[in-house]
């Protein structure tokens, strides 16, 4: 129900929110594909920028296959981009099902490189067919957002939250019936520490599944 | 089966363009959805028939595009000849009819891809010392002056060409039909090669427009020169919809040069990030920021074919949490002007927002239809929108059912 907000806070991370390319990747775009050192350099910058971690670490435990999470920044990333992630296991991912527990881990977590978190959506912003190599070929760019806690706010305006809009069905028709159902509400987005945020931008290694 | 169309009609009377010479600006008709069907008649020149006319146009949203000579063309219209009588004639994607939603920043026009077809080649020459670089396409490209585009590719080989100005959203300013110019400088043939000249080979590159490029502002915009001195002069690659008094931060990579400007780290004062102000607005792509920047590392904008892997480009930032720009009122002005944006020169084009602080964040989204500014295919000095003091009737729909 709160997609819209979603988007909205999206599109304009994307435009106010300074980018920094990939280039830890091997694919040979510019932006390149997510490598480790892409993750480690966003991370460090945001460390030495003073932002704010969103997640403490979890220790590790006496448990097959799982190891130790940073405190990590959170980064926002695309669905299409799991199976680039995938690739970096045993150099620097850790996918969400090794942590030593889950009790942290968010539904939409899909695991962590060194100290960021990635958060994944099938809604993240992607612009399409927007790089090239020097064959010809053509890329995806993504929009990985890696934020600080103080990064962003999200206000709600007027004093009053979403409103949820119902109005029973009613008849109208021999095989229809009419009903409305919408959100209503007042609100804004502000960057509020520019410092805090980059959006990482990254091309593809894999292909797209259909 | 009429339960959930949408239906919408307006007139307004056409601002700009003179019939026969030159278009009026694209007109944005905001609804509360995004059509499938958008008709127009131009009342005036219905009435009145003269040649270049376009008394009717349409554009349905599930009629595949039709491309002549790689360019896709989705509005029909019709435009009087010299007689004057009525023909048919088109408008390219984008250019004529089209929709738009909110969210959707990242929309592309046609690709322009060189060794495609012919008509889509295009070449980049070198340009003078300090730029700018002139493009020329094969055929005409159908931009205007203040449109945006990125490139693509631009490689001659694995480490010649012009891959550094991959990705960076350019404002071009229009010469002819087939040449326009970036702010770029791609002077020092040590580190750029010209793309696709008689000479070179194995060029691959392509470039499209960019078809909302501000829909939310001011935001990052990439840096193309910097002068330095006791204030400091920042060009912009597109529009920056800066104003004075803004709040601006700098992101300078380190090949760049100026990384003084960094607004962290600081090493006269750790952590507190080094901002600066916006004091003079020159025009949409320069500003004068009230640092003093005399001593600072020259801006380098000579980038190697090699670094492109990896590079980020240097950026400008609202900060957006302080800015004071007002705007002037004098006779004539409204008290309570919406934000603008300024996509070329000083040009003003005021959003569909109500009254702001000008230099806030502007959501500029919307959704609805837009009149673009482009010519007809074959009557290359005719165009949808009209011209200047017509009255123009729209009606927009969005069907419950479209077959297909």
């Amino acid at each position: 129900m709160r997609q819209a907000e979603d988007l909205i806070l999206r599109d304009y991370i994307v435009s106010a929110a300074s980018q920094l390319n990939a280039g830890g990747g091997t694919n040979g775009f510019n932006p390149s594909n997510l490598g480790v050192s892409d993750f480690s350099l966003v991370a460090t910058t945001l460390d030495t920028n003073n932002a704010y971690k969103f997640m403490s670490g979890i220790e590790g435990m006496d448990r097959f296959g799982t190891g130790p999470v940073r405190s990590a920044y959170f980064m926002l990333s695309s669905t299409e981009l799991q199976s680039d992630f995938d690739t970096l296991v045993g150099s620097g991912f850790l996918s969400q099902w090794n942590y030593p527990t889950n009790a942290s881990a968010l539904p939409s977590e899909y695991g962590s490189v060194y100290n960021i978190r990635i958060l994944t959506s099938s809604e993240a912003p992607v612009a399409r067919n927007a790089a090239m190599n020097n064959q010809g070929v053509l890329n995806d760019v993504y929009y990985n957002t890696v934020l600080g806690k103080q990064a962003i706010t999200h206000i709600n305006q007027d004093g009053y939250s979403m409103n949820l809009i119902y109005r029973d069905p009613y008849y109208s028709g021999m095989l229809a019936q009419n009903a409305t159902l919408a959100v209503k509400f007042a609100q804004a987005q502000a960057i509020t520490q520019d410092t805090a945020i980059r959006n990482v931008l990254s091309t593809r290694l894999s292909n797209l599944g259909v | 089966m009429a339960e959930y169309s949408r239906m919408a009609k307006g007139s307004y009377t056409v601002s700009g363009g003179t019939l026969g010479v030159s278009a009026p600006s694209a007109k944005i008709i905001n609804l509360p959805f995004k059509p499938d069907y958008v008709e127009l008649i131009n009342v005036t020149q219905s009435i009145t028939p003269a040649q270049h006319g376009i008394p009717f146009a349409f554009w349905d949203a599930s009629v595949t595009p039709v491309t002549v000579s790689n360019v896709q063309y989705d509005t029909i219209v019709e435009v009087f000849n010299a007689t004057p009588v009525l023909t048919t004639d088109s408008v390219r994607v984008g250019g004529g009819i089209s929709t738009f939603s909110a969210g959707q920043m990242l929309q592309f026009g046609p690709t322009y891809k060189h060794n495609s077809v012919a008509s889509a080649d295009f070449s980049i020459a070198l340009s003078g010392a300090g730029g700018p670089t002139t493009v020329t396409t094969a055929t005409a490209h159908g931009l205007t002056s203040g449109d945006v585009i990125i490139f693509e590719g631009l490689f001659q080989t694995s480490t010649t060409g012009m891959p550094q100005l991959n990705g960076i959203p350019f404002t071009v300013t229009v010469l002819t039909s087939t040449t326009f110019t970036i702010p770029w400088d791609t002077s020092n043939a040590t580190f750029y090669t010209a793309f696709n000249t008689s000479t070179s080979t194995g060029n691959i590159g392509a470039w499209k427009q960019v078809l909302y490029p501000y829909l939310y502002f001011p935001g990052t915009s990439f840096i193309s020169g910097i002068t330095l001195g006791t204030t400091t002069t920042i060009d912009t690659t597109d529009a920056h919809n800066f104003v004075v008094g803004q709040e601006v931060a700098f992101r300078i990579p380190s090949q760049w040069g100026t990384v003084e400007l960094n607004s962290l780290p600081n090493t006269l004062s750790p952590g507190s990030p080094v901002y600066g102000y916006v004091i003079a607005v020159t025009d949409y792509n320069t500003v004068v920021v009230n640092i003093n920047s005399s001593a600072y590392t020259a801006f380098n904008v000579n980038q190697t074919v090699a670094s492109v892997p990896g590079l980020s480009y240097p950026q400008i930032v609202a900060v957006g949490d302080v800015n004071t720009g007002g705007v002037q009122i004098s006779s004539g002005s409204p008290l309570y002007p919406s934000p603008y944006t300024s996509p070329i020169g000083t040009t003003r084009v005021s959003t569909i927002n109500g009254p702001a602080i000008q230099g806030a964040f502007v959501n500029n989204t919307s959704q609805g239809f837009i009149i673009g500014n482009k010519a007809s295919r074959t009557d290359t000095s005719s165009w949808v929108g009209g011209s200047n003091g017509d009255i123009m009737e729209w009606r927009a729909y969005l069907h419950d059912i479209s077959i297909p």
